[in-house]
Formats: C-alpha cells, structure tokens, sequence
C-alpha cells in the first residue's frame, strides 16, 4: 500500500524566516489522509515544537481530522478563532490551509502556512496526479482524453516524463526514464504490454486539447456536487432508489398462514409477558401478552385458533433464539370482544385516549419499534409541533408510499386523534420528492385544514431519522444524545398513525402491517400480513427460492441500508418488519477486517457530523472510552459509513460493539 | 476529484465492433458520475456485450482482483474490456488483466480538491512549495487562470478573470484578503518568486 | 548628427512617442513595413507586438530584427505564454545579437483567448521574474546564477494599467517590475484623464517615465465593447456619444480629435505616449500634428 500524505513540514530556516515576525500563536495541524491507519497520532507539529526560539511563541496546538471538510472544522474552529490570537500557524496541505485562511479572514487573523504540499505526479506537463480512493500506485492526471487504450492501460500522461503521447523519446538508457534512471519508461513498458495481446501500436498522431473541459463546465459540476452535499442536512447519500420495482403495486392482502408465531418482544424495552398457555384458545384481536415495565407494550393474537406452543424461535431483529407464542389458525377469524371501535373519539380525553393507544400494542412501524403510547405521553417538556414522518429513505421500500396512497384519509384521521392527545396546533407531513402519487393524495386529503403542512423534501439517505428530518422541516437541532422531545417536537411514521386510527376508530389492535417484499423475489409486491407470518410463506408464495442459496444471496429485513441480514428462515414478521429484500452478493463483502486508509468519505457523509474512522480504529483496539470520547452513543446507525467505505469496513457492526461496551461519562 | 464523462460516440463505436466485458464502476459513490448516459449506452450496443460488473472502487486492485475472480469466465470469452471509471480504474484493470485489450469507456477531467472530502471551492495543485504565506491563505497557482506568482496580470476586467468572466481574480481576492487581515505589506515584499518544477517531477 | 536613442530621449525628458507594428498572419511583411514608414519621422520607437490576443502570426523577434534593418527603432515585446524559461532567457540573448536593446516584458493573455485555444498554455515565468532575468542576463549571469560568456545590454519596459480595479494592486506590482529591472512603463490605453492624472499622482514616487496609451476609438461600438470586454479600460459616455453622433465618413475627423484631446491632457502629465493605431496607421501623422507634437 502506497502512503500518500500530501505534506510535509516547512525546513528549519524557512520555519525560522516565516516566524520571525510572528508573536504569540497557535498551531492548527491536519491529521492526514490516505494512508493506512496504524496509529492514532502522528504528531507533525512534534518538527516544530523541538525549535527552542519558536517553541515559546506556540501558545497551543489542536489536531483537527480533515481540515478540508469546511462544515465541520468551521464548527471545531470557533474557540480558536475567539481565542485572540493574531496568528495561526496550519500544518495542512493547501486546501486545510486555504479552508482554515478563509473561515479566520473576517476576523483578520494571519494564517501561516508551516507546511509543504507534496507533489504526487512526478511529471514536468501535468501538475496534478489523482490516485483514486483506494492507494495504489496507478494516478490519473484527468486530462480529459484518455489514451489508455493506444498504450494498453499504461498511462503516458502521468508515467512519461514528458508526457509524450506519440510514443518514446530517445532518452531511455536501458529501458529507464531519462529523467529518473530508478523509473521504467512507460513507453517501452506500453510497447510490451501490447505485444501481449498481439496488437501493434496506433499509427495515429495524437495531440493535446488543453481546452477541452472549459472552466464553465468544471464550475458548474463542482457547484452541483458541493450544493448536493449539503441539502437539508450535512453528509447522507443517494444510493440507487430502485422503488420502481413495487411502487406501482397496489396492497394485496397476503392469505392468512396455517401457523402464527407471535414474538414475545415485539418492541424497544422490556418484552410482553404472556397471559395464555398453551393449547388455549384464542380470538383474533385477544391480548396475549401484557406490557411489563415502562417502555413496554402488550401483545395480540392476530388470529382466532389454538396456542399450539410456546417455543423459542429466531428472532428477526435480536438475532438469536427468543420465545414466541405459535398459534394454528381456524380461519374462523371469531373476534375478541375488546375490538371495539369508537368513531365519537372526540369526546374522549387525552389520557383515555393515549391508554387505548398503549392497550392495542402500537408501537413505531418505521422499523424502531418504540411503544407509541410512551411518547404521547406529557412530560416536562412542552411539546408544539406533530411531525410526521412519510419519507421511507430507505431504497425498495414502498410500504408507506402505498398507505399514502391507498389510506391518505384514514392517515389524516389519525394524524387529528394524535394531535388531539398532544394538544399541538401544528403538524407538518415530510415526504420525500420522489413520492409524487402520495404527496398528490395527502394533499387532497389535508386540503382545508389550516394547521396541517405538508412539505415535498429533496430525496436524500437518511432523510427519515427523526434528527435529519426535524432539521429540514423546521430548522431545530435535537442535541446530541437528545430526544425530539427535547425541541419540542414528536415524531410518528404515516404507519404508525394510520394504526392509532385502526386502534381507536376500528378497535383494531397492531396485529398487521404493510411490508414491501422487492429485489430479486419473483413476485414482488406490496403486502399487508398478519404480524406472525411466517417468513417461509412469504418466501413461497414470493418465489424466494435464491434466498437458500446464500453464497450467492442475501435476505434482508428492512431496506439495503438498515435492514438486517437474515441467515435463519424459521422465523416471522414482527412489528417492526417493512419489508424482505432478496439482493444478489457483492463478491467483495463488507468486513471487520479490512483496513482503514483514512479516505475520510465516512466522515463526510455522516449526517450526525461523527467522525466514523475512529470507532473502526479503537474498535478494533477494543479501546471503548475513546469511542465514547468520539461520540458513539450520538450515532444513529443509519449505515451511510458501510455504504461509502472505500475499504468495505462494517463500521456499523463496530459501532454496535463499541456502544455496548462504551464507558459514557456524563 | 476526478469527472468521468463518457467518451464520443464515435470512439465507443469503434470499440463496440467486437464482444467486449463491460466493468462499470460508480466509483467514489457521491461523486459525479454519469452513471445514466452509461446505462443507456449499454442498452444501446447490448448484443456486443458479453457481461458486466457492475463494481464500486475498482481502484483497490484488492477488490478488483475478486470481481474478475467472479467473472472470469466471462471475461474469458470476451474479446475485449471496456472499463467505465477514471483512469485510475482502467489502469488497475489493464494491468490485472495484461494479456487483454482495455478500452477506457471514460474521459476523465479533473476538479477542484484533489484529496479533500468532497468538491471545494479551493484547490491545491500539488507545487510542493506553498506560497499560501504569500496571499493570505488563497492558492495563486490555483485561482489564477496563469498561476502568476508574483501580483494580477493586468487582464481582470470588473475583478473577473480574463479567461473566464465566472471566475473571480485570484490575485484581486489576494489583495482584498491581505487587506482585512491588514497585511498588505506582505505584497510589497520584493522578493521576485519563481516556480521550482524540479519538486514536481521528482516528487519532493 | 547621430541619431539619439528612445532610452536617450526618455533620459533627456523629452516627450517621446511609440507605436506598434502587429506583425502579420503570415509571411507577407511588407504592407506593415511600408505603414510603419508614414510614421518613421514622427515616432521614436516601434512596439513589435508578440503574438497580441494570443492569436498565433509572424514572431516578434524576426520582426524587430527587420525594423532594425529598414532604419527603425524597435520595442521587443515578449511574453511568458509561449516560452519556458529556458526559451525567454535564449531570445533575449538572440534579440541582443540581433541589436534589439529595448525589451518590453509582459506575462501575456491567456492562450484561450486566442485562436489556438487548446494549446498549452506555458506561463513558466512572469512578467516580474521575466524582468528580473533580464536583469541577470545583463549582469552577466542566467537564472541558475550561471556566468555568461559575453553579457547582453537592454533597455527594460513593463506595462502598468491605470484603469484597473483595484489601481493599488497595480501599482503594487510595478513597484517589483521596477526592482526587478523596468526602466520605463507603457500604460493600457487611456480615456479618463482624471483617472490617469489620479494614477500619476501616486506614481510620482517612483520617478520612472510613463507612455500614455492611446487607442484610436473607431465606433461608438467599439467603445462600448472595450468599456464591457477590455479590462482597465473605460471610454467615458461623452466620448461614446461624439462617436455615435458622427456621420461615417467624419468619424476618425472625430476620432483624431478626440485623441489629440487627450494627448494634449498628457504632455502635462507624463513622459510619453504610446500609440496603438489598430490599422489606422494612415491617421497617426494627423494626431501628432492636432496635439502639437
């Protein structure tokens, strides 16, 4: 692996010269890019420090991780801008230097630059040499005409020290480079390598166009690119959607299976205790388990039958063996008496409310899963604003956009019974702009009601965490660690509402859901199921089979970014399940293994503004309190580092570790 | 950052005359990438093409080495490689696969921040001698269209570059930087500077 | 009685005049020659343009060696667009075996500007370190401080432009162009008076003798081009208007007069004036004469 730090620190005399002027000052150092990360600190400024006469001028030092991500190091900067100094002295290449310069200019402090950038062509024509994300020895000097092909994959613009693209000047002396004897000459390398492939070398005269890519073109890109990165809310991505697959599918009602296994933890906090035993009967809609603690929320039978069992079966989010309730069904579908509707809600208090919520298990159907009723709930914190979350960021997914679609009045219901238990006047609905269908519906059916906004968002990954989407839709910033709670704002997915409206107007408890079931399945589609079907009917009546061929496959619950892998097909839908995504294998997986080479594209794309490269680091050192230093807990494991690691790090399988073992301080 | 655009029709024409295994990487993610115009193109010369790889980071030859692995017979077949990417990516490919001929599918251009995070609106070109301390922390080689190191050419019209009336003059920000950090002293320092192209080509 | 020197002249104080010979796209000189001859009495020294609008013609070496041929006293304009430092130092050595002593040194417009846009566009000096080497060269050394056998004399020009934005950073490069070796300034074209008499003011301290541009305005279009396309350069509105009002065949009547207007406004001003006929050659002898000179 190559090593490609950019600079290197100014000589001793120049050091002496550029600081004779300078009076007290502090020192600002990069901690480098694109090389292999091996060692927390490499302590540039150590060069400096040993120099007795400016040694006592240096009132401070602060390492920031890639001085060129402007949004960031403008945050990390403002203790040190408000510090008073009149200089700072910058170990950087020259984009630190110049982001540094530009964010301190209007304070008029003097940036001094302490370091040199080092050249990486090693060319006299072009100055530039580009060496791809990952550090191998092949540069790319963007030219703008590429001439790989007449040299059989050697570069002659780069490699050649002049640059010549016609073939060799006459300066080789034993197969090297006139200019550097320790360089083959790239062209006599080009001459073999197409002998190889039994080819002659093109007989056409090639000529530089150094005009070719104008200065307008270049501008514009770079405007389109910088403005993309910063939409709505810092970092995220755009992976590929590929909604089309199911968009246009209407809900089917998927046939009700023979077995039911409903898991005793369908939800964030302490699971369900059960209230049957085996070989009872059952009607659908019949509390089968009860809320045990705080955060907790009762189970359903989803059907009428008998409990056959209750067993240990694998569970689709813990991952390991946890029990669940199995009933056979009677299709007789004999209603329990509690499924009571009541169309008069109206004139049913907050509390009362908020216990029928709590009494038919709703819990958050965007894939969290936390108890409904616990956060309509009042607490200490004033809460003025319902947010409704109908942005479903994650790609194949569909589920919510068809609700939209096909229930945008039973959603506005629900949105009126939740803003009647909070006492809020406003509510705003996000949907991302890649819903066309769905906004049109929601609108039409939000139309005359004055406190009800609706906002279309720019399509970007993780539009739909609750921090991103609070951002964008009112401008507030939940802290760090903090709830929405915090800013006064609560959050519900459409599903979830359109659940509270089922519970409360139907009396119909969270006993199923909409899932999407995309990618590579034969039949794909959008379907409603009873919470507890068995993952194996979905499979057969998808067409599935691939999933069995794991080499080759993947299954996952949820969407490619979130969803997690699932090795074990003997298990069921739970409350949280959006959807099964059957996706071929990439022959390079992601893995704990590979090495970080300090590209810095997770910190650039995480929308929680963390510094992901550190928890590959100290996670692999198993050194947790620095972990904790860097932020862990804040994290939201959206999966946007996995998706961009240019070395295929599964940075969130650290995270999760580290967050287990992290000491936090409070 | 690099730019990849497709190359012109007529070039990818003349390679599409034979059976070719197409590598297609979308490549740093995030990064311009003209990602439809190659879909099309695909569609479009279907029947001269025997595979695709469809791949991220095709520079790690690391990751490369397995993607061939994947394809091998395919490729195996086929009587040439097209490789959309920058020309870093043809480059790993051409030389994981010697015996091969490889078409770069791609011109590549290059773009302001050559190692930061994303797209910036300054650039470093590598000189190996940072005249920052010079101009107030804006890059002279970089912002200005002649790399003048030593003040303005005299062709900024209304403070835009006379190669590019978009652009500002590098050497007018200079100036007007200098001036609120109250440095314009530094400009009248007479030391004449001249570019060192030695650090280049020999890298130091 | 021998003829005195443009670097004589400027010596003495006397106002001198220059002009400038765009050499052709091709090889047929002579039309230029001959247009150049009109003038020859009335002007001290020729600018010999090189490669002007990066527009690629006849070199300006070749050129001035021709007008020292017929007679006439060359200006040797030399720009850093085309030529690496070892070409810049090499020509300078071959103007001075040729017996062109006055070198006027630029960095040169950008090679996109011109008709070979896609050419390499060099700028390895520039107009500052091009002057300084020049300097060295007469010192007896190159740039890499190495002797040479039989030093060169030169008589060094710069260009300054009085109507740039801001004039501070203008000025504050010719104040290096001067420590590196410029004996005298030839400005872009002027038409506001007050700016220029602003811009001499500042200049004063430098003591160094200043060529006041003169372009002969054409068209009230070209004006009105110039005032949006050329920088440092702004024709005021009561020049565009006399332009516009005038009848075809009474525009350079029109156009001398304002150009010996302003001349006149020079003399009191500055050392000199150099004119930029842009192919009205034929007119020069009638602006000297309306200004007096």
């Amino acid at each position: 692996m190559i090593d490609y730090t950019k600079y290197k620190i100014k000589t001793e005399n120049e050091l002496r010269t550029l600081l004779k002027d300078a009076s007290d000052f502090i020192i600002i150092w990069c901690k480098k890019c694109y090389k292999a990360f091996e060692k927390d600190e490499d302590l540039e400024y150590e060069k400096i420090q040993h120099l007795s006469d400016i040694s006592e001028r240096i009132k401070g030092y602060e390492a920031i991780d890639f001085l060129c991500t402007r949004y960031l190091t403008e945050k990390k900067l403002s203790s040190v801008i408000n510090s008073g100094y009149k200089e700072i002295g910058v170990i950087s290449c020259g984009l630190g230097i110049q982001i540094v310069a530009k964010l301190v200019e209007d304070k008029g402090i003097r940036v001094i630059a302490l370091a040199d950038t080092i050249p990486q062509s090693g060319n006299a024509t072009s100055v530039i040499g580009y060496h791809g994300i990952a550090l191998g020895s092949e540069k790319c000097a963007g030219c703008g005409q590429c001439y790989l092909e007449i040299t059989g994959g050697l570069c002659p613009v780069v490699d050649c020290a002049k640059s010549l693209l016609n073939g060799p000047c006459g300066g080789a002396k034993n197969e090297k480079c006139e200019v550097n004897p320790e360089k083959a000459c790239v062209w006599i390398e080009a001459f073999k390598r197409i002998k190889k492939q039994e080819r002659n070398l093109d007989s056409s005269v090639q000529i530089r166009d150094n005009n070719k890519f104008t200065v307008e073109e270049k501008e514009k890109i770079s405007i389109f690119s910088a403005s993309k990165r910063i939409e709505n809310f810092y970092g995220g991505v755009h992976p590929f959607e590929n909604k089309k697959i199911t968009e246009n599918l209407r809900i089917e009602k998927f046939k009700q299976p023979q077995y039911i296994y409903v898991f005793i933890s369908q939800h964030t906090g302490s699971p369900a205790s059960v209230c049957i035993k085996e070989s009872d009967r059952v009607k659908l809609g019949q509390k089968i388990g009860e809320a045990s603690g705080l955060i907790s929320s009762p189970i359903h039978s989803p059907v009428a039958g008998r409990v056959v069992s209750i067993e240990e079966k694998f569970h689709p989010s813990i991952s390991k063996n946890c029990p669940a309730i199995i009933i056979e069904n009677d299709f007789s579908d004999e209603k329990d008496s509690s499924v009571k509707g009541y169309s008069e809600w109206e004139t049913f208090s907050e509390e009362e409310l908020v216990e029928i919520v709590k009494d038919r298990g709703i819990v958050g159907l965007g894939g969290a899963m936390f108890p409904t009723h616990v956060k309509l709930r009042k607490g200490k914190n004033p809460i003025d604003t319902l947010v409704i979350n109908g942005c479903e960021c994650e790609p194949y997914l569909n589920a919510d956009n068809r609700m939209m679609i096909e229930y945008p009045e039973e959603i506005v219901e629900g949105i009126k019974i939740t803003r009647k238990i909070l006492s809020v006047e406003n509510v705003i609905i996000g949907i991302e702009n890649n819903k066309a269908e769905a906004i049109e519906k929601i609108r039409r059916a939000t139309e005359g009601y004055g406190w009800i906004t609706l906002k279309e968002l720019k399509t970007k990954y993780p539009q739909g965490a609750e921090k991103m989407l609070i951002k964008t839709v009112m401008g507030r910033q939940v802290p760090e660690c903090g709830l929405p709670l915090d800013v006064g704002v609560v959050v519900l997915n459409t599903g979830t509402v359109f659940s509270i409206f089922q519970a409360i107007v139907k009396g119909i408890p969270l006993i199923k859901r909409v899932i999407t079931v995309s990618g590579l399945f034969e039949k794909p589609g959008n379907f409603e199921v009873l919470v507890g079907t068995p993952l194996k009917d979905i499979i057969d009546y998808c067409g599935g089979e691939k999933v069995f061929d794991k080499e080759n496959y993947q299954l996952r619950m949820g969407g490619p970014m979130m969803g997690i892998i699932q090795n074990e097909f003997d298990t069921a839908v739970i409350k949280g399940t959006t959807g099964y995504i059957l996706l071929s294998k990439n022959p390079v997986e992601i893995s704990e293994e590979n090495i970080c080479i300090k590209c810095g594209r997770c910190v650039d794309v995480c929308p929680m503004e963390l510094y992901p490269l550190y928890y590959v680091y100290y996670g692999k050192n198993q050194i947790w309190d620095r972990c904790a230093e860097y932020k862990v807990k804040s994290c939201i494991e959206c999966g946007c580092c996995d998706y961009i690691c240019s070395s295929k790090i599964s940075i969130v399988s650290l995270i999760k570790k580290a967050k287990k073992n992290a000491y936090y301080k409070t | 950052m690099l730019i990849t655009k497709l190359k012109n029709q007529q070039e990818l024409d003349r390679y599409f005359e034979k059976e070719l295994f197409v590598f297609k990487c979308f490549g740093c993610k995030e990064v311009y990438f003209p990602e439809e115009e190659i879909g099309k193109l695909i569609i479009a010369k279907q029947s001269e093409v025997s595979g695709i790889a469809e791949v991220d980071y095709l520079c790690n030859d690391d990751f490369s080495k397995r993607y061939i692995e994947k394809n091998m017979n395919e490729i195996k077949k086929a009587r040439g490689i097209v490789v959309f990417s920058c020309g870093v990516g043809v480059q790993v490919i051409a030389k994981l696969l010697e015996d091969k001929t490889v078409f770069p599918g791609c011109d590549t251009h290059y773009l302001n921040g050559f190692q930061g995070l994303t797209v910036l609106d300054c650039d470093c070109n590598q000189c190996g001698e940072c005249y920052l301390n010079y101009t107030g922390g804006i890059c002279p080689i970089t912002s200005c269209s002649k790399s003048l190191l030593n003040g303005p050419c005299g062709g900024a019209k209304n403070k835009k570059c006379e190669v590019n009336p978009e652009m500002d003059c590098g050497w007018v920000l200079i100036y007007e930087r200098l001036k609120k950090i109250n440095k314009e002293s530094i400009l009248k320092d007479k030391n004449t500077l001249v570019r060192d192209f030695e650090k280049i080509i020999k890298g130091i | 009685m021998e003829k005195k020197s443009f670097s004589e002249k400027l010596k003495e104080g006397r106002f001198v005049i220059t002009s400038e010979i765009g050499p052709p796209k091709g090889t047929n000189i002579e039309p230029h020659l001959k247009e150049a001859d009109h003038i020859k009495e009335k002007v001290d020294a020729f600018n010999v343009t090189d490669l002007q609008s990066s527009v690629m013609r006849l070199g300006s070496l070749a050129t001035c060696r021709l007008l020292v041929e017929n007679g006439f006293e060359p200006i040797f304009q030399i720009t850093c667009r085309d030529r690496n430092r070892l070409a810049l130092q090499s020509d300078l050595l071959s103007a001075s075996v040729l017996g062109i002593k006055n070198i006027l040194c630029l960095t040169g417009d950008h090679t996109t500007l011109g008709d070979h846009p896609d050419a390499k566009p060099v700028f390895d000096l520039d107009a500052v370190s091009l002057l300084k080497v020049a300097t060295d060269l007469m010192n007896g050394k190159d740039m890499k401080g190495n002797e040479l056998d039989g030093k060169p004399e030169f008589f060094l020009g710069a260009v300054v432009s009085p109507g740039y934005d801001p004039v501070e950073l203008q000025i504050i490069k010719m104040e290096k162009k001067i420590e590196a070796g410029a004996r005298f300034f030839q400005t872009q074209a002027v038409y506001d008076l007050k700016i220029f008499e602003k811009f001499m003011q500042k200049i004063q301290k430098y003591n160094i003798p200043i060529l006041g541009g003169i372009v002969l305005l054409k068209t009230a279009g070209m004006a009105k081009y110039m005032n949006e396309k050329v920088a440092g350069v702004s024709v005021p509105d009561k020049y565009i208007k006399m332009m516009a009002d005038a009848k075809k065949e009474e525009r350079p009547k029109v156009s001398i007069k304002i150009a010996s207007e302003l001349i006149k406004g020079m003399r009191g001003l500055c050392q000199g004036i150099h004119i930029m006929p842009l192919g009205w050659e034929r007119y020069v002898p009638q602006v000297l004469e309306e200004s007096g000179l």
